[in-house]
């Protein structure tokens, strides 16, 4: 035990092979389907299989459905290597670092043997059924009903902002089974096959062009087998992932690229005959970004590390989403600045700089602060689970 | 990758916890510390001094622990937790750090087993009336040579416990021009020769940062530290573990002004209710902690690349600036919670946030260290 910030001989060799492959293999159109969320097509698909096939998935989940068995580092090196190279997350990314956990700690060992492989492999994706009209921050006023009928669930009801249900195989859906107790006692979750009679699937375009959905239930039934661990556990489940949810989805490096763009920027770019690199405003803006990317990076890889060593979790993953997605914001004003009038040039536009990047993630990062919880709940849990402050 | 304190850096973090506790009693003491013309007690300073502390780095051959930098970064965290005055920063920091980085056998034969046992203070002399925007090599101050002597003439700012300090670490231009990395040497001045003049400077948190005027003073050629003309990067290395220690003070600043920050906001009941129910009071807190977590992480990783003799001017840079804005953001939130009764003369969080400021202009400031970090870059 001392302070340590180098990873093993072994995992650097991993971290190597991952981006040997990925310098090779990942093309811009399958990072941009990755980054901009358009969905899991079929170069994603492909490059899916190759991931797999090149033995880079699965080296950290268990060895009876195909992984290594070794510890979460991997993925998050899978991940991180990604992230460098505008690639963003692994193709099936919910399935991989989020349900597929879930699956693993609760599920039945039937669901355990019909999932969990198939994740590995990149051969599926789920679509997460969480937030509703009514229930955004406040997540457990869940309306969505989940009713008992013989070897069946019936389900109604209406989800919103279920960024894969357009391509996921499957839906990873939280219901409310009991509405007798509190709210958060009775929710269940349910693996519900997406193509099941009943769902209907309708777009929702965000301002960056991303495509999420709404997805309307009508006496759709699954079988009682697609019921997740235990009866009105699922929101317990919800949040026991919760932290390592945020390990596996917050990635710093993803803003490397951002830096390393904004760097080229301002050696090759002069005024007035002088490169904006000598410009002392711009070297402070660009300065601070980095700070804040190192930042970003220390504070991930503390909860990680964390996550990997089996400590308990209070508050930390909820510092990095907080900060990380409220970095996000200063980079891209900071990067804006930089390019001045320029930066409002959207991509395929005369004279845009940067191939629009800039100004497309200043359109993404209005997101960042409110998706997967926003920053004010994230201080509240916070202050109360971290500093041990009352509830209200 | 390991995120956790040594068994004996607990050892070494709980030993000074309750040593600094008992030392530094109340704030009534801090102030007459703020006030007193040498800052600390000669009590204070034998306490330390028994407990090995400032000898901490340094190799048992010389008499003392031989522990490493990630060592001493503990017991500086736990100094700035205590806001403890004094001159241990620059004797063991600024001047211990210098000798063992510089010195010749025989320079450190006779000045590392003094400063160990307490028995020497030190200080380095960098900045100057023409710094008017940090730079450690912006050197004026001349040393001519003149027989086997040199002869020193300048005036240094901001130089730390200089009042107290037995030898003055001096740097002074022997070729080129103000800004050359190259062209600076260090001599040992000691504070008692003819011609150093020193002046205390008030400032905002009281500490001792002297001017020092060096008129005319003779130093001996064996007074050098390290090589004629060579010193720059000797200057650069011990800047980068000052400011890390400095971080380090800041990080333990910084815990100390939250832990009273949130005990205060859980007890100060306000519209009935204690005020730490309110988001808004929760959400400064959230601040807080986010601030400090990051401090945490970021000093130690700088600690631990220059432990480790891995490229470190990039992190350390990083630290300077994101645990200086930290701390400084820190104190304004306790400030801001405390409301009236920490503006107060007698409430500890002006001991906090006058020393965070201090602190954040030490070694250079955010806006230095975001200069030196868009070098690295590249830029």
């Amino acid at each position: 035990m001392a302070w340590d910030f180098g990873i093993s001989k072994e995992a650097e060799a991993y971290r190597q092979k991952v981006g040997d492959f990925l310098d090779k293999e990942l093309t811009e159109e399958i990072a941009r389907e990755n980054w901009e969320d358009l969905g899991l097509d079929v170069a994603g698909r492909a490059f899916a299989k190759k991931l797999f096939e090149a033995g880079l998935m699965g080296w950290s989940w268990p060895v009876e459905y195909g992984g290594k068995g070794l510890p979460p580092i991997y993925d998050f090196i899978l991940i991180d290597e990604l992230g460098k190279r505008w690639g963003a997350h692994v193709p099936n990314d919910v399935a991989y670092t989020m349900v597929g956990h879930t699956i693993l700690r609760r599920g039945s060992a039937e669901m355990k043997n019909e999932y969990i492989p198939k994740i590995i492999r990149g051969e599926i994706e789920f679509g997460l059924g969480y937030t509703e009209p009514e229930a955004g921050s406040d997540l457990a006023n869940m309306k969505m009903t989940a009713v008992e009928d013989g070897d069946y669930y019936v389900i109604n009801g209406q989800k919103t902002f279920n960024t894969e249900s357009h391509y996921a195989e499957y839906h990873w859906l939280a219901a409310k089974t009991d509405n007798s107790v509190v709210p958060y006692k009775g929710i269940s979750l349910f693996i519900v096959d997406q193509r099941s009679s009943g769902i209907t699937i309708r777009p929702m375009t965000t301002m960056s062009g991303e495509r999420t959905n709404e997805v309307f239930y009508d006496e759709v039934k699954v079988p009682k087998n697609r019921l997740v661990g235990e009866k009105n556990k699922g929101f317990y489940y919800m949040m026991e992932a919760l932290g390592s949810e945020r390990n596996y989805v917050l990635v710093p490096s993803r803003y490397l690229p951002y830096l390393n763009m904004i760097v080229d920027y301002a050696k090759n770019t002069t005024f007035n005959g002088v490169p904006l690199s000598e410009n002392p405003l711009v070297r402070d803006k660009i300065a601070q970004i980095a700070v804040e990317i190192d930042m970003s990076t220390l504070l991930a890889d503390h909860a990680r590390w964390m996550e990997w060593n089996h400590l308990p979790m209070t508050c930390e993953p909820e510092i990095t989403k907080v900060f990380v997605s409220e970095m996000e914001q200063r980079m891209v004003d900071s990067a804006m600045q930089i390019l001045d009038q320029f930066c409002q040039l959207k991509e395929g536009s005369k004279w845009a700089p940067l191939n629009g990047r800039i100004e497309w993630e200043f359109l993404h990062s209005f997101m960042t602060t409110i998706g997967a919880g926003t920053s004010e709940v994230g201080r509240t849990v916070i202050a109360q689970r971290g500093l041990g402050l009352p509830r209200g | 990758m390991d995120f956790t304190y040594t068994e004996e850096q607990k050892m070494i973090k709980e030993a000074a916890r309750g040593f600094l506790e008992k030392a530094c009693p109340n704030v009534e003491w801090y102030l007459d510390m703020d006030q007193d013309e040498k800052g600390f007690t000669p009590e204070l300073w034998k306490g330390m001094a028994e407990l090995g502390w400032m000898g901490i780095m340094i190799p048992e051959e010389y008499g003392g622990i031989g522990g490493s930098f990630l060592d001493l970064v503990v017991l500086l965290e736990e100094m700035g937790y205590a806001a403890v005055p004094g001159p241990f920063f620059s004797t063991v920091v600024l001047g211990g750090l210098t000798v063992l980085e510089a010195g010749s056998d025989a320079q450190k034969d006779d000045l590392l087993p003094k400063i160990a046992e307490g028995k020497c203070l030190l200080t380095l002399a960098l900045t100057e009336p023409g710094t008017t925007c940090y730079n450690p090599f912006f050197i004026e101050t001349t040393a001519k040579v003149d027989g086997d002597n040199y002869i020193i003439n300048g005036v240094k700012l901001f130089v730390p416990d200089a009042n107290v300090s037995d030898v003055i670490i001096t740097a002074a231009r022997t070729s080129g021009v103000a800004g050359d990395e190259d062209g600076i040497t260090l001599f040992l001045v000691d504070s008692k020769t003819p011609g150093v003049k020193t002046t205390l400077l008030k400032t905002t948190a009281g500490d001792k940062l002297c001017e020092v005027v060096f008129d005319g003073v003779t130093v001996a050629k064996d007074e050098i530290l390290g090589s004629l003309n060579g010193t720059g990067a000797v200057i650069a290395r011990v800047l980068q573990y000052a400011a890390v220690g400095k971080c380090a003070e800041m990080l333990g600043g910084s815990q100390k002004v939250m832990e009273i920050t949130v005990a205060y906001a859980k007890e100060r009941v306000q519209f009935g209710k204690p005020i730490g129910v309110y988001q808004a009071v929760q959400h400064h807190c959230a601040n807080q902690k986010i601030a400090i977590e990051g401090s945490i992480y970021i000093t130690y990783k700088a600690a631990w690349l220059l432990s480790t003799g891995l490229p470190a001017i990039r992190i350390v840079a990083s630290a300077k600036v994101w645990v200086g804005e930290a701390y400084k953001k820190v104190a304004a939130i306790g400030h801001q919670i405390f409301g009236g009764t920490g503006y107060i003369v007698e409430h500890p969080m002006p001991i906090y946030s006058r020393r965070a400021k201090a602190a954040e202009y030490a070694f250079g400031n955010a806006n230095y260290h975001r200069q030196l970090i868009a070098s690295e870059l590249g830029l």
